[in-house]
């Protein structure tokens, strides 16, 4: 029968172009952990030394119950508002497996509802921006159910920084300038080379 | 080409498509032989090859082929090496959007001015150091991208290294050295092909050696700074071979063989007004810039989109916009073959109608591409669109060897220059810009391809026609003689300069299509003696 085969086709080639809005929105979710770190306000961290200390765990005033599907934690380091200016990739949408917020990863950990905490040594690969810390409830089939943040919901107070390392090493800078310098000076003494040798045949 | 050696446009007169692709070899009794000569190859009486054995190594024609288009090949490595790396660049040096972006443009930038200097500098040094001094020259800028720190030191140094990308014109040059006239389309045309190539290998390259230095210890932000280690020995690897295995020309190098008697100069002020003054040149130059052009940009922003977009790892997305460039190996001489096709049985009307296709096709699949949100699809439109913009490449120097026969050179070069002017050009619009995604960028950029390809209906040959109209019926008028004749003034018709033109002329008939039989030889127009 062509015209099934042909309507499969064309909701097949339709449905690549329309996306895939299944998934958990961040504004479904209720802050009902607290979660608090170690850096102050405005506090600068250097990226491989410095070091973060989280604690988390069920905020008291919510209902009693209200934690029971949840089974693990995530802990994340996540962009703050001014360091999302100007770069997209590290855009905050609503769809959370498309958001892009909280990249870096701090700890994962079973639920508990109190006395979790962990020290954290800022990783090397952190860029230099702004941050805040935010921890995300898991239930069993890996969704995200509960949230919560070292900031308030504009995400405007609280806000640490991180310097990263540049990446650069002297070893690094001496190689670049001594394979620099042969390439010139060998050029410089082949093309000598040539007209001694040209002026000498003549 | 049996030319005035060393006229201003001869460095140049490689980069045509004229000829058909599938000649591999000349056969034409008018080309003279010289069967003395001990090279691997059969040569003409200039001692330039006049046939292709592509998988031969042989000294010294063969050999130039290859170490011209790897050369070639090792700039455009160089000049994207970054383009893969970007996410973990912007993250090290703190790059906004707008940052990311000019420093593309840069990378194109440079290349616009050194291009049109390098033909000067083949005809000074020769085209084997003026390959080396560039790629020699633009190692040390390559190395350089261990100092950078910040956005200002990164878009300087992508600037530096982008002026590399001159070894077209040296590569072109150093082609039309070596081999004969009759086959230099098809060879110039496989090999600017093949160093295009280098543009989707640098893709594949660099996140590879990126994650190999990663698991050797290294933290992310010192590893992409030692990858482009490299890109930058294979220049030096490359600028060593050119100086030691290769040579300027078929007997020698320049400076080791006595130049050889008169040289007949035309006058670089008449060449350029010539050039300049045709319009058919400018809209060559903003037709190129949207095929070569969005080629360059595609190179420097696909990588970064599929790994954002479509969050693959980083050597994925590389492997996804190698493919973009890669298919260069075919696509261009590709593009040169339909060109001829359709000149067999349409003639220059034919190719413009190709060109326009091609051209349009790949703009319609770059729109669809910032369109769509599955991978798959993405990827199946990236590869049509590569295959009509890098086609389009092709196809363009089938019909601009047609525009002047005097000033085949500049408005080679000028065209070229409008591939890099195109490239900033869209990178500056479309992708530096934070107001709007990539992939509205890409749509955008599709739908201005589609316009600026519209301007090729304008170009009108009065000897062959245009897209919509047919070529005047004036027997005069609609002559090729009395078109490439015009170029020249009476005085220089006096003293025999247009001769050249008149030969060409009359070799040219051929785009008349398969009326040719029917075209009345215009009277007094041919002189006896030709």
């Amino acid at each position: 029968m062509e015209v099934p085969a042909g309507f499969l086709i064309v909701s097949l080639l339709l449905s690549c172009f329309v996306a895939s809005s299944y998934g958990v929105y961040f504004s479904s979710l209720n802050a009902t952990l607290s979660v608090t770190a170690t850096p102050t306000q405005g506090q600068v961290l250097k990226a491989g030394e410095d070091q973060i200390t989280v604690t988390w765990g069920f905020n008291q005033t919510y209902p009693v119950g209200t934690d029971s599907s949840y089974k693990t934690i995530k802990v994340k380091l996540c962009y703050a508002p001014i360091s999302q200016k100007d770069r997209k990739w590290r855009k905050t949408v609503d769809l959370l497996k498309k958001d892009k917020t909280c990249p870096h990863k701090i700890v994962a950990r079973p639920y508990a509802a109190s006395n979790n905490s962990f020290t954290w040594t800022v990783e090397r690969d952190i860029p230099s921006a702004t941050y805040f810390v935010r921890a995300f409830a898991f239930n069993a089939q890996d969704e995200q159910v509960a949230y919560g943040q070292t900031t308030n919901a504009h995400k405007s107070t609280n806000l640490f920084e991180v310097q990263a390392i540049t990446g650069r090493h002297t070893s690094l800078d001496i190689a670049s300038i001594c394979f620099s310098a042969f390439s010139v000076v060998s050029l410089a003494g082949f093309f000598y080379m040539e007209k001694r040798k040209g002026k000498a045949s003549k | 080409m049996s030319e005035i050696e060393g006229s201003p446009g001869t460095s140049m007169h490689g980069v045509t498509g004229r000829e058909p692709v599938l000649a591999f070899s000349v056969a034409s009794p008018m080309v003279h032989m010289d069967r003395t000569a001990k090279f691997d190859l059969p040569v003409d009486s200039e001692h330039k090859a006049t046939v292709f054995k592509i998988f031969s190594l042989a000294n010294p024609h063969m050999r130039t082929f290859h170490l011209s288009w790897l050369s070639f090949f090792t700039t455009f490595v160089s000049t994207f090496a970054a383009a893969p790396l970007v996410p973990i660049i912007r993250d090290n040096l703190d790059l906004t959007k707008s940052d990311i972006g000019n420093a593309g443009v840069a990378s194109v930038s440079g290349s616009i001015f050194s291009r049109l200097v390098m033909g000067a500098v083949c005809d000074l040094l020769g085209p084997r150091y003026g390959c080396a001094f560039l790629i020699m020259l633009s190692a040390p800028t390559v190395f350089c991208m261990s100092f950078v720190s910040d956005a200002s030191g990164y878009i300087a140094v992508r600037f530096m290294i982008g002026f590399s990308l001159a070894t077209f014109v040296s590569c072109q040059y150093w082609m039309s050295t070596m081999f004969n006239g009759k086959i230099i389309g098809l060879v110039n045309g496989t090999a600017a092909g093949w160093g295009n190539m280098g543009g989707g290998a640098t893709q594949l390259l660099m996140p590879v050696l990126f994650e190999i230095i990663k698991k050797a210890g290294a933290t992310p932000f010192t590893a992409w700074r030692i990858a482009f280690f490299i890109p930058g020995w294979l220049n030096l690897i490359m600028g060593i071979l050119v100086l030691t295995l290769g040579q300027d020309l078929p007997d020698g190098n320049l400076g080791a063989l006595q130049k050889k008697g008169n040289v007949a100069k035309d006058k670089f002020g008449k060449v350029l007004w010539y050039a300049v003054t045709n319009y058919r040149t400018w809209i060559f130059v903003l037709l190129y810039g949207y095929s070569m052009g969005v080629e360059l940009t595609i190179d420097n922003v696909i990588a970064e989109y599929f790994y954002d977009r479509f969050d693959l790892k980083l050597h994925l997305a590389g492997i996804v916009a190698a493919c973009f460039g890669m298919a260069n190996l075919l696509a261009r001489p590709f593009g040169g073959f339909t060109s001829d096709y359709m000149a067999k049985r349409f003639g220059m009307r034919g190719r413009l109608w190709n060109l326009w296709l091609l051209q349009t096709a790949g703009g319609a699949f770059c729109l669809a591409l910032g369109l769509v949100n599955s991978l798959p699809l993405a990827i199946a439109f990236m590869m049509l669109f590569s295959i009509g913009a890098q086609a389009a490449c092709g196809a363009t120097f089938g019909i601009i060897p047609f525009i002047s026969r005097r000033s085949l050179g500049i408005i080679s070069g000028m065209t070229g220059a409008g591939g890099n002017f195109g490239s900033g050009l869209t990178q500056l619009i479309f992708f530096a810009n934070a107001s709007f995604s990539t992939e509205k960028g890409l749509s955008y950029m599709g739908i201005m391809i589609m316009l600026c390809t519209l301007p090729v209906s304008l170009v009108h040959f009065p000897q062959w026609g245009s897209m919509f109209l047919p070529p005047s019926q004036d027997i005069v008028k609609g002559s090729e003689e009395s078109y490439y004749v015009s170029e020249w003034t009476e005085d220089e018709k006096q003293k025999g300069m247009h001769e050249a033109s008149l030969k060409f002329a009359e070799n040219s008939r051929s785009e008349r299509g398969q009326k040719v039989a029917s075209a009345a030889t215009p009277p007094g127009n041919t002189p006896n003696h030709v």
